[in-house]
């Protein structure tokens, strides 16, 4: 692994730590998903690699949470699957992490604009 | 090692470390990462690669691992009401017949308390608290006869003291059965 992926990596683990459950809340808007798909939609990203030893602990403390619910359900010849879906709990989480998460992304590329050497004056002043 | 053993093996270890939680969600946890890693292996197949199942176990990682982040957030929950932690021990093995025996016995308790309360303010003459045998034993009698060889006990008191306790029975009883069913779910 070069230099930078390892960068790249240790940047990527942090981010998600905080962003992981928004992330998780979000993909699950109007969708009904079963582990397997959540986890391939989401490696589907290249920053959002994460592993079944994350997810699947991560989505039983969201059902306890009640942020999401869950159900068994067969499908033609498949095995039984435990689908997710977000509970109006969640819903309303999502919202609130939604505009926190945007407002944070301004703030962040407001900083990145507004290079030295002038002292950066807060947004809106 | 086979794939099928290998996988048969891994959830055998999961399964031991999950043994702090009740067997509803040990299984809950186990069939939910069986059917991934079936239909994970369904899914090389299907995409023409070998199957794989260390690959998709090392995505799990160390079954104790694995294991350590369930546990700790299905018995972390809410602390227990005061005066209610030796229900925690209890928790980790409820099942779902201990709940409803639980709720059985002590409303049950109650039921029998509250009915003898009324009823001797209704009919004081049938029932009764007797103390017998020297005072070893209370009995309860439903009898219009006095209990031979024995006084009465408490009288018209009977009536608040028993509903009283009847009612603080089935305080009681809603409280550790609130407290055992975060447990069930």
């Amino acid at each position: 692994m070069t230099k930078q992926e390892n960068l790249n990596e240790k940047w990527d683990v942090q981010l998600r730590k905080g962003t992981l459950e928004l992330v998780i809340l979000a993909a699950l808007k109007e969708r009904r998903l079963y582990g397997l798909e959540l986890l391939k939609l989401l490696h589907s990203f290249e920053t959002m690699k994460i592993t079944e030893g994350t997810l699947y602990p991560l989505m039983d403390r969201l059902k306890r949470d009640e942020l999401v619910s869950a159900l068994w359900h067969q499908e033609g010849e498949n095995r039984p699957r435990k689908y997710y879906q977000l509970a109006q709990k969640g819903e309303d989480k999502l919202t609130l992490l939604t505009n926190r998460w945007r407002q944070s992304v301004e703030e962040i590329e407001y900083i990145i604009q507004h290079t030295g050497p002038q002292a950066i004056k807060p947004k809106g002043e | 090692m086979s794939e099928r053993e290998q996988i048969h093996q891994y959830l055998k270890d999961l399964s031991k470390y999950l043994s702090r939680l009740d067997k509803f969600n040990s299984d809950e946890v186990i069939r939910e990462i069986e059917s991934h890693i079936l239909d994970a292996i369904e899914l090389q197949e299907q995409n023409g690669q070998q199957p794989d199942a260390k690959a998709i176990l090392d995505g799990f990682g160390e079954p104790r691992e694995l294991a350590n982040h369930y546990v700790e957030h299905m018995l972390k929950g809410t602390p227990p009401p005061k005066g209610f932690k030796a229900i925690q021990k209890v928790k980790r093995g409820v099942t779902k017949s201990l709940y409803y025996s639980m709720g059985l016995f002590g409303f049950g308790i109650s039921l029998f308390l509250i009915i003898i309360g009324l009823g001797k303010l209704f009919m004081p003459d049938v029932i009764g608290v007797w103390s017998a045998a020297q005072g070893n034993s209370v009995i309860i009698t439903f009898s219009e006869h006095t209990y031979p060889n024995s006084e009465e006990l408490l009288g018209y008191w009977l009536i608040p003291i028993a509903i009283v306790m009847g009612v603080s029975i089935a305080g009681l009883t809603k409280g550790v059965l609130a407290a055992l069913k975060e447990s069930l779910q």
